[in-house]
């Protein structure tokens, strides 16, 4: 289990999070939702130590991980996998490289070895057949779709997605949520998925919290969006430029 | 006045910061170095590029160096008609000062430059976070095989540059001056001794960490997007430069 306790994080004179309480149960898919600026993607960096909170404390399956130091956070990361936004794949390498790297460093096989494991990964994705080019031929969604094979390969309990199926075409949209799904029902893989797209929200998030103004607003299952009278939330659900959310 | 005294304080803080960084950076790198905590695969690109890519620019140079240097020791020599000392002459400046200089000084905007956009790069499009998640610390797996690449080649490279530089020396002795090539090396081997030779290795060793070690701070310190590069790559070169001329004036006059 993820829980965030009391989250407080400011950048300079900007508060981001102001006393955020999160709970995710094991298994399930969580998705935080919220404008663009709102501070999804700085509260999912505390958990595996990107970012350290001012105040407050996140705890990993019942181990206090909040001041641990650079060198113990290596451990958490490797049971919890962060796909940032931006794909983050390393341009010198192949997309094969790219997902062999963490293989190769952590689980002690042959370069050829690690590379057959990656080729699985890849195959994922459905980007085995690019597997011998590099990051700068192709567009964000398919770098996107490397990077979701890059972070499975060490089999982590827990992924954390940082708008996985943004910029992405709708099939391939469709593959990242199913895979989210599987990994859930298949192996238990707990997921937060950072997002703004709609159809995956109400496609496979078991729960939705929707950040406003460093705290959260609604924190219930998708249904919740469709029936809530919190006015912010139905701004923000139905895109309306004009309400009381400030843009 | 006060406001002098803040800008200076602020000047002193940010310099002391930095110095601070790159003191801690160096041992990071050295004791990395010394138990090979590095990346095998990283280490060898980066000695492919930092070494066989220069290897050109560094050729051309040295030859440059060797020739310059004849020309200017030449005009004494031909004044006082002392052609056996010219090769002494220009082999003297060139292993001891020159050589060392140019090169390292070619070595910081070719190298330590392209070393600080690619990291810099690397930590605005967030690449050092992501190996960071994905449990690989970036010391041993970026910048100690970076470290490892600049460092042996600099000094592999300066060996390099030195023999050539002498060879282009001869040559345009040759040329220029109609010097035998015979008589310029017979001046080296009479003249010149081996602590003249090593105390030029010596500085390209310091410049090589220099280089090494400025180039990959201000890589990682980046901030900023494209902007901020390009600001890291600058302050990179300035000074990777100036820190090439404080360590000639040290080793000069430490070795003199």
């Amino acid at each position: 289990m993820i829980e965030f306790i009391d989250i407080y994080k400011a950048f300079g004179p900007k508060e981001v999070l102001k006393g955020v309480n999160l709970e995710v149960q094991k298994g399930e898919i969580m998705f935080i939702i919220g404008q663009s600026g709102a501070g999804k993607s700085v509260l999912v960096k505390h958990l595996v130590g990107l970012l350290r909170p001012d105040k407050g404390r996140v705890i990993l399956d019942g181990e206090d991980i909040t001041d641990l130091s650079e060198r113990a956070f290596y451990r958490i990361r490797k049971k919890c996998s962060y796909v940032f936004q931006n794909s983050t794949l390393f341009d010198s390498m192949t997309l094969l490289d790219n997902v062999a790297l963490p293989i190769r460093k952590h689980q002690h096989v042959t370069q050829r070895r690690a590379r057959e494991l990656a080729m699985e990964k890849l195959a994922l994705v459905g980007m085995q057949g690019e597997a011998s080019r590099y990051p700068a031929d192709f567009g964000d969604g398919m770098r996107k779709k490397v990077a979701i094979a890059r972070a499975l390969t060490l089999n982590p309990e827990f992924v954390i997605f940082d708008e996985p199926t943004t910029g992405i075409d709708p099939i391939s949209a469709n593959i990242v949520d199913r895979l989210i799904t599987d990994l859930s029902e298949r192996l238990g893989v707990t997921s937060i998925v950072v997002s703004h797209d709609l159809r995956s929200i109400f496609g496979v998030a078991d729960r939705v919290a929707m950040l406003y103004k460093g705290q959260f607003v609604l924190d219930g299952p998708p249904s919740a969006y469709r029936t809530t009278d919190d006015p912010i939330v139905q701004q923000f659900i139905n895109g309306r430029p004009e309400g009381p959310m400030e843009v | 006045m006060s406001a002098l005294l803040h800008v200076v304080g602020t000047v002193f803080l940010a310099v002391a910061e930095t110095v601070g960084a790159l003191t801690v950076l160096v041992f990071q790198l050295a004791w990395g170095t010394l138990r090979l905590q590095m990346d095998p695969m990283e280490a060898w690109r980066n000695l492919y590029k930092v070494g066989v890519k220069s290897f050109p620019i560094v050729v051309v140079t040295a030859i440059l160096v060797g020739a310059i240097m004849v020309i200017q020791t030449g005009q004494l020599v031909a004044e006082f008609d002392a052609f056996g000392l010219l090769g002494w002459g220009a082999g003297f400046a060139t292993l001891r000062e020159v050589g060392p200089v140019m090169i390292g000084l070619m070595f910081s905007g070719r190298v330590g430059a392209n070393n600080t956009a690619e990291l810099g790069t690397m930590k605005v499009t967030e690449q050092v976070d992501a190996l960071r998640a994905l449990s690989i610390d970036p010391l041993p797996y970026l910048l100690v095989p970076r470290f490892v690449a600049i460092v042996s080649m600099m000094v592999l490279l300066t060996i390099v540059g030195d023999l050539t530089a002498l060879a282009g020396g001869a040559l345009t002795a040759k040329v220029l001056l109609g010097v035998e090539p015979a008589l310029f090396y017979h001046s080296i081997d009479e003249y010149l001794k081996l602590g003249d030779f090593l105390n030029g290795l010596a500085k390209a060793l310091f410049f090589g960490v220099a280089i090494a070690t400025v180039s990959c701070h201000y890589g990682m310190s980046t901030e900023g997007g494209a902007v901020g590069v390009g600001r890291s790559v600058n302050n990179s070169v300035v000074a990777s430069a100036v820190s090439i001329f404080l360590f000639d004036y040290v080793i000069t006059y430490v070795l003199k």
